[in-house]
């Protein structure tokens, strides 16, 4: 009952795109498929040096004899229903145990880390956001390989980073990835950038807020991770 | 019946982040005005159900919102011989009311397990409320006097 309430609610946005689609003229639409190119040549050219980057990485791993490289499978997906209350940062996706989604799978949109999926039904599931009260996640900073823990403060904006010692090296601007420590989110995706911080002196911690690099009340098409672990992808037989 | 899934699926509608903040709770409005034309058919049973629904939609602990609907609910039957021949402006007082303390209540629990409340929001959710339930009313009263016709 919840799922079909969900794609009612959902009719409006869908109908809206339908519009947008119908009434948007040629040439725009031939103005986007050009931008679309150059963006996606701009793309492979980066991912080149991604793969230089991979494979450096792997023989330095075989080096010192490091355990097998994570290598992740993404399958897309799209958000139904968003959580009406404001507090509680819960998204509903249109993919189930149906498709080998998973409790703890994580949730990805073409910026950053989403989130976590809390609760599998057949066809639908929902996801616990990065940015609820009730998430933490272990991350890293990309510049020293600092280790911390990002905690949702139920705002879409905003995160906070726990326990950070005021004699730590962290600025402004410095990008955070997911540690994989905790084992549920796969190792240097991007979580956010740190925006404010702030020591009142006499405290035991510094203040620090993140702004998460994910589009996470904007998103609507998504990626469900699944991670190669000795050879087989977790939730698929 | 068609109030009521319309205002479920409004409440359900994903609305971008800032948005959801200012959304009313439409059910509650429903409830309030269902209990003040419909009293014969609608008592504190009605609020207690709609509560139990309201739970299941919006995901929070089950009698969380049977709590917040009971009591508004209550406070209806109460006021509602006195206010149902009031003004529709005058009326509007009690939904303020009405609103007012569900919103309180759930800042006040929100405090309670240490979460984040946006107080900033509060008397725009309020506002936002009593400009919707204005149509809401001129609906339900139209329903009404169709029926006793």
């Amino acid at each position: 009952m919840a799922y079909h309430l969900q794609v009612m609610a959902n009719f409006p946005n869908r109908v809206k795109q339908w519009v947008e689609l119908k009434t948007t003229s040629r040439e725009e639409l031939e103005q986007r498929a050009n931008n679309l190119e150059k963006e996606r040549l701009i793309l492979l050219g980066k991912l080149q040096r991604s793969a230089d980057l991979a494979a450096e990485n792997l023989r330095l791993r075989q080096l010192l004899n490091a355990s097998e490289l994570l290598m992740d499978s993404v399958l897309v997906t799209e958000v139904i229903g968003v959580s009406p209350d404001p507090q509680n940062h819960r998204i509903s996706i249109d993919r189930g145990a149906e498709d080998g989604v998973y409790v703890g799978q994580p949730v990805l949109d073409a910026t950053g880390l989403m989130g976590q999926v809390v609760e599998v039904y057949s066809n639908y599931s929902q996801v616990l956001l990065i940015t609820d009260f009730n998430h933490a996640l272990p991350v890293q900073v990309v510049r020293n390989g600092l280790r911390s823990i990002v905690e949702g403060v139920s705002d879409f904006n905003q995160m906070e980073l726990g326990f950070v010692s005021p004699t730590v090296d962290i600025v402004i601007g410095d990008q955070l990835v997911s540690s994989g420590l905790g084992g549920r989110y796969p190792v240097g995706y991007p979580v956010g950038t740190v925006t404010e911080i702030d020591y009142q002196s006499g405290e035991k911690f510094m203040q620090v807020k993140v702004q998460p690099s994910a589009q996470l009340d904007r998103s609507r098409h998504l990626l469900l991770v699944f991670t190669l672990q000795n050879g087989v992808f977790n939730g698929q037989n | 019946m068609i109030i009521l899934l319309l205002a479920t699926i409004l409440q359900l509608v994903p609305l971008d982040g800032r948005w959801l903040l200012w959304r009313p709770n439409l059910l509650l409005l429903v409830m309030i005005t269902w209990m003040l034309y419909f009293s014969d058919q609608y008592g504190i049973e009605f609020s207690v159900i709609l509560g139990v629904f309201a739970d299941f939609i919006f995901g929070t602990t089950l009698g969380f919102y049977v709590l917040i609907f009971t009591l508004c609910g209550a406070l209806v039957a109460l006021l509602r011989r006195t206010v149902a021949y009031l003004e529709p402006i005058h009326q509007a007082v009690l939904v303020c009311l009405l609103v007012s303390t569900s919103e309180l209540f759930k800042a006040w629990s929100n405090i309670v397990v240490d979460k984040p409340v946006f107080w900033q929001h509060l008397p725009s959710v309020v506002l936002l409320s009593v400009l919707i339930w204005l149509p809401l009313d001129k609906l339900v009263k139209t329903i009404h006097r169709w029926q006793h016709q």
